[in-house]
């Protein structure tokens, strides 16, 4: 058994190797990598297979009870400052390294029939390998240094991966935004990390917390400082886990291809802010401020989340403002202490949402044959409808996932949802309340979701809505971007309408996706029905296996015995009424057409904007941040011009050169000038050097 | 060979070399032979310089070595003294790395390929020169010397405004290096004893007043070349106007001198005067990087942007310097060293799209990544190397200012506090610029108006060959920080405490209070 310790490095390693391997094929060879398609691709999946086995044999050995094993080298040194960088496998680790290698797998399997025309293929497949060993090297990480770092790679790699079809500016805008918020909420993570060594002297969650505890009782830190660090590192969860108020990159990042959306959106990038509150929960745990902060940041956003995905139409970013909210569940079980509910709802989301994702680049596959390669088409579900007569792997395994996220037992999302509802009750009913109200929300706008591009009768073929959306589109892309900011020519729209009507699509009906694609789906589907057992709340095997660290084995033992069957039966009860009555709305609003959704949103016009565009968050930051910047910027850079180097040029040496010394430039002699100055100092040495 | 004069014979022999090529009997055939001539000299001088390193000398050391000593014109009491030490070594392999491969990316010229070849080498043996000699004068002298290479390379081949911006350059440093000249002579009539060697120098003890003013004569000829805010405005238009090969000696060496000048005379021989200025360097240090990277943000002119990029990067440097840790001081060295491969690299970069595009304005760019796939993918890599990514060198060279100045016990809290704050905001300006760069440059849809009458042409197997080879020690730092911090930690741990001994507050503490993070615990764990 020790010896898949000694080996536990090659989790990350493996897919790196495999990602370097294709890079340097493409950098030196592309013409032949890029004809080796199945090969490249066979690789990296199996690197990554090998990764997955000794991950789930890590699992095993530590559910069967092995010690957490970590092994460091040393990384800096400067003095007497040591840095060192290693791994360390523990519970929480066992766990992450599992979801996120079996969720990269089943993605990169389905990647195989999503990207099967695109010329990127290979180079996908490469990011994707990058991507996976970042996140492993993440997960395993022993230290904060560590952490930062491979929270920055993926990062990158995400940047990479949103701009992979770099010849769509939505998809290059959407990149440098991503890159940019999660900057911001890095600023944060590396402030925090630094006033955290600078008060204990460490960079160990663990030595960290205590250092800091003992440190805020004695008195010799003030608990303001305390609180303060702990908000800053928190910020970092904020932007990668898309956390109000920097959740703003997410839904643009749905500009990526659709295998990415599932893998890094939902399942495993985001999902390493919580990631990092749980590691850092030692330091948390111990700042009640910093613990509230981080509950009611989680509420708001979920509720936030839910209220924009009510009113979106394409399907993407419906289901991305779904991951956020449902991100902010997990955030506010961490914040009220329920740390083995929030790592439980990570996992279950994890599985479930990664299936939606790929659910829905099975279906954006399927009307591309319909509407061509345009994502205002081919995305939006005002065109879809009807498709599970024509997809029913993916109408099936979509309609288990809706379940799922709407918490109806005994589907996963139920028991995860109900113990994170459960835990907040018990600390601050108004966050259950908030929580109780966002899962009726969700229910609604996920079968919302549901009915509109699964049942009724097919609309991609009506002509007059597609022209609607296209001319909105189009629009909107203008209206928000200056045609300046490109590039002459580059937004020539007559040639955007022209290529869009050449790539028309060829077939009257969507079709169901290759097997590569609906394999993976029904894989997933089994974790998104069943998962939820092992945390059920009579027999809960997750949390004596994941349980905050300050805890030992035993008080959990006391805590386990004390279920309550009346205390489920009201708190499972009531989030299931709710999650009920949003299905049945739903159902009236878009399955039966009872009740016209229309009338209602023009009855309540302001709250209906208000969704439809997000809160405004982009245009307020466009206006204060980007234009702001900008404006900055440009007057720095006046003055550098006017005033630095103006003074310089007024400067008395400088009018020589403009008056006298311009006739030499102008004849060519300014060679001849330097040689006089050169000779005039070299002249002043000698004479200096003499005297 | 202990005795062979290494480090003279490293510096001589490009010169040497140079001076044949203007012989008359040097063959040359449209300058197809004179490139491969300067390719080998420079190939086998570094080769000297790695090898005479290598088996010379030695990491423990923390003092001079390799030191050579020979009378020079004895009236002066001028010698030729030559040595290095941990801040100077790296500096060297660097100047040697650099150069070989700025020879390389030169290929393409055409233009009097004889005189470009004859300065290229001249500057490769004056920039050794002025990181190895050991003596004030012959220091003065090989800084003007090898300003005169730089200016007509500048000014012959370079953009449209060449002859301004070589003017600019040269007025600017000459003005810049009298201070150099004044202080020195000053620092070697002080005292009893007229010496101009360098070690001797430091050693004398001089009155506090004296020491700021010298002190602040060399950080005015210092900031001039680093450049430190507001004396940078040659920069913009010196590498504006340069060719690709003279950019990556620019950014990539010229830049450091100022910076080694700094740590050797203003910190290793003013110590006192140091403890008053760490302060306004600290402070200066921050404009750079902030101003730099607005500005940089503003500026639609290509060459621009990175010239003010560099400007910002060297902010760091200056805040290393003036933290009193040893792992600021580390982290300054490193960020030099990692500056010059990084700046180099994407200085390449911009002059291997602009050979394709003709165009440094962004607004005239766009939607080129199409056509040249690995050109994109370089300018990637290089920009997020150049953003502080982890895995590559300026991030742990960012990263250990940052822990060093957040723990330097030199400063009260509050000013910390607002400094790293302030540097911090630098990291979220920097991928701003950066990747908006890259957004105009590659992204989009093709930008026919460009690609309608020039020839996009993807990267060809030179240009790729030089990327890789600055790739390599960016990421293998990176990765493995200490491959390059054990080289020169000896050196720096001894300046530090030399600092920290002129700061009355800290000369008490000889160590910085930090509770260091002790591999020895984590190694017990694992057993567990």
């Amino acid at each position: 058994m020790e010896a898949i310790y000694q080996y536990a490095w090659l989790i990350p390693v493996l897919p790196l190797v495999g990602a370097m391997l294709v890079g340097l094929g493409l950098i030196s060879l592309n013409r032949a990598t890029n004809h080796l398609r199945s090969l490249n691709a066979v690789l990296i999946i199996s690197l990554l297979g090998i990764s997955m086995g000794l991950s789930l044999a890590l699992l095993w050995s530590q559910i069967q009870g092995h010690a957490p094993y970590t092994r460091t080298l040393e990384w800096a040194a400067a003095g007497n400052f040591h840095l060192s960088m290693g791994y360390t496998i523990d519970h929480l680790t066992a766990l992450m390294l599992a979801i996120v290698t079996t969720v990269a797998l089943l993605v990169m399997v389905y990647t195989d029939g999503y990207m099967a025309h695109d010329p990127g293929y290979v180079r996908f497949y490469a990011y994707l390998s990058l991507f996976s060993s970042s996140m492993l090297g993440l997960v395993v990480s022993p230290n904060l240094v560590q952490i930062y770092i491979f929270w920055e790679l993926v990062g990158m790699c995400s940047y990479l991966l949103v701009g992979f079809w770099y010849d769509r500016k939505a998809a290059a805008d959407a990149a440098q935004k991503a890159f940019v918020v999660n900057r911001v909420g890095d600023f944060g993570l590396l402030l925090g990390i630094l006033g955290l060594y600078w008060a204990t002297g460490s960079f160990e969650f663990e030595v960290i917390g205590d250092r800091l505890q003992s440190l805020v009782q004695s008195g010799a830190l003030a608990s303001g400082f305390a609180v303060l660090f702990a908000v800053l590192v928190f910020l970092g969860p904020v932007a990668k886990s898309a956390q109000f108020p920097l959740h703003v990159w997410l839904p643009d990042a749905m500009e990526g291809p659709t295998p990415i959306s599932a893998l890094i959106h939902a399942a495993t990038m985001v999902a390493a802010g919580v990631f990092l509150i749980a590691r850092m929960y030692p330091v948390f745990e111990d700042v009640p401020a910093a613990m509230n902060v981080i509950a009611f940041t989680g509420a708001f956003t979920a509720f936030l989340g839910a209220t924009i995905a009510i009113t979106q139409n394409d399907i993407k970013k419906g289901l991305a403002y779904s991951t956020i909210s449902q991100l902010g569940y997990m955030v506010m079980a961490m914040g009220v202490g329920a740390y083995t509910a929030g790592l439980f709802h990570l996992m279950t989301h994890a599985y479930f949402k990664a299936m939606l994702f790929l659910c829905s680049g099975s279906v954006i596959h399927g009307m591309e044959s319909v509407v061509g390669h345009d994502p205002a088409l081919a995305q939006n579900m005002q065109l879809m409808g009807g498709l599970r007569k024509y997809m029913p792997a993916t109408a099936i395994t979509f309609l288990i996932g809706t379940l799922a996220i709407s918490g109806i037992p005994p589907f996963a999302g139920f028991w995860s949802k109900d113990e994170i509802l459960g835990s907040t009750f018990a600390v601050n009913p108004v966050l259950w309340g908030v929580g109780w109200l966002t899962a009726g929300i969700t229910a609604f706008y996920m079968f919302r979701m549901y009915f509109l591009t699964f049942e009724g009768k097919f609309r991609g073929n009506e002509i007059s809505i597609r022209h609607q959306l296209k001319a909105a589109a189009h629009g909107l892309t203008e209206e928000l971007e200056p045609a300046t900011a490109f590039g002459p020519g580059a937004m020539d729209k007559r040639e955007l309408a022209a290529t869009a009507h050449k790539t028309h699509g060829h077939s009257e009906h969507p079709h169901e996706s290759p097997w590569t694609m609906t394999l993976p789906l029904v894989l997933l589907a089994i974790p998104s029905v069943l998962i939820g057992f092992v945390g059920t709340p009579f027999a809960n095997y997750f949390e004596a296996f994941i349980y905050p660290p300050g805890e030992t084995v035993m008080e959990l033992a006391s805590q386990a015995e004390s279920f309550d069957l009346k205390e489920f039966l009201i708190m499972g009860g009531s989030s299931v009424g709710i999650a009920l009555i949003g299905i049945t709305l739903a159902s009236l609003m878009y399955l039966g057409h009872t009740i016209n959704p229309a009338a209602i949103a023009a009855k309540i016009e302001p709250l209906y904007q208000l969704s439809l565009h997000k809160w405004y968050f982009d245009e307020i930051y466009h206006q204060v941040f980007v234009l702001g910047i900008r404006r900055l910027a440009r007057q720095v850079m006046e003055v550098d011009f006017r005033v630095v180097d103006g003074a310089v040029n007024l400067t008395g040496f400088f009018t020589l050169v403009s008056g006298e010394g311009l006739k030499y430039i102008e004849n060519g002699r300014a060679q001849f000038y330097a040689l006089i100055v050169f000779g005039a100092v070299l002249a002043l040495v000698i004479v200096f050097g003499v005297t | 060979m202990a005795n062979f004069p290494w480090l003279t014979t490293i510096i001589l022999f490009p010169i040497v070399a140079a001076l044949l090529i203007p012989l008359p009997f040097f063959p040359d055939k449209d300058g197809r032979t004179v490139r491969w001539y300067a390719l080998a000299v420079g190939l086998i001088d570094f080769a000297l310089i790695v090898y005479a390193f290598y088996t010379q000398y030695d990491f423990d050391q923390s003092g001079l070595q390799l030191v050579e000593s020979y009378s020079w014109i004895p009236q002066l009491d001028l010698k030729w003294s030559v040595g290095a030490d941990g801040v100077s070594m790296p500096l060297i392999i660097l100047t040697g790395f650099i150069t070989t491969l700025a020879i390389l990316a030169a290929w393409p010229v055409t233009l009097k390929p004889k005189l470009f070849y004859f300065l290229m080498l001249a500057m490769y043996g004056g920039q050794i020169a002025v990181f190895a000699v050991q003596d004030m004068l012959v220091f003065f002298l090989a800084w003007e010397l090898e300003l005169v290479p730089v200016y007509f390379l500048l000014s012959i081949w370079g953009g449209k405004k060449r002859q301004y911006a070589a003017t600019k350059f040269i007025l600017y440093t000459a003005g810049g290096s009298l201070f150099i000249l004044v202080a020195a002579l000053m620092m070697a009539f002080y005292g009893d004893t007229v010496t101009f060697d360098m070690r001797a120098i430091a050693d004398k003890d001089y009155a506090l007043n004296f020491q700021l003013w010298v002190y602040a004569g060399f950080l005015i000829s210092y900031g001039v070349k680093l450049p430190i805010f507001p004396l940078h405005t040659w920069l913009p238009d010196a590498h504006g106007e340069a060719t690709a090969p003279v950019h990556m000696l620019l950014a990539g060496i010229l830049l450091k001198m100022g910076g080694y000048a700094l740590i050797r005379m203003n910190a290793g021989m003013l110590p006192d005067a140091h403890a008053y200025f760490a302060p306004v360097l600290v402070i200066l240090g921050i404009v750079n990087i902030i101003y730099a990277a607005l500005t940089s943000f503003a500026q639609r002119n290509l060459k621009r942007k990175i010239a003010y990029s560099s400007i910002s990067h060297m902010g760091f440097v200056l805040i290393g310097i003036a933290s009193f840790t040893d792992l600021g001081l580390s982290g300054a060295v490193l960020q030099m060293v990692s500056h010059g491969l990084i700046g180099a690299s994407l200085f390449f970069l911009v002059g291997a799209t602009y050979d394709r595009t003709h165009t440094l304005m962004l607004d005239e760019m766009g939607g080129v990544g199409q056509k040249m796939g690995k050109i994109f993918a370089m300018f990637t890599t290089c920009s997020l190397a150049s953003l502080a990514l982890p895995g590559m060198s300026g991030f742990v060279a960012e990263l250990m200012v940052f822990v060093g100045f957040s723990n330097s016990d030199a400063y009260n809290p509050t000013f910390k506090l607002i400094v790293v704050l302030l540097m911090a905001v630098g990291v979220i300006l920097t991928p701003i610029y950066l990747l908006s760069m890259l957004r105009e440059i590659f992204y989009g849809a093709e930008n026919k108006q460009l690609t309608s009458h020039e020839a996009l042409v993807d990267a060809e197997p030179r240009e790729v060959f030089i990327i890789a080879c600055l790739l390599v020690p960016i990421i293998g730092i990176g990765l493995y920080p200490k491959l390059l911090t054990q080289v020169y930690d000896s050196t720096t741990l001894q300046l530090t405490a030399r600092l920290r001994d002129s700061v009355p507050a800290l000369a008490s503490r000889r160590q910085v209070p930090t509770v260091s993070f002790q591999a020895p615990e984590l190694s017990a764990r694992q057993q567990g």
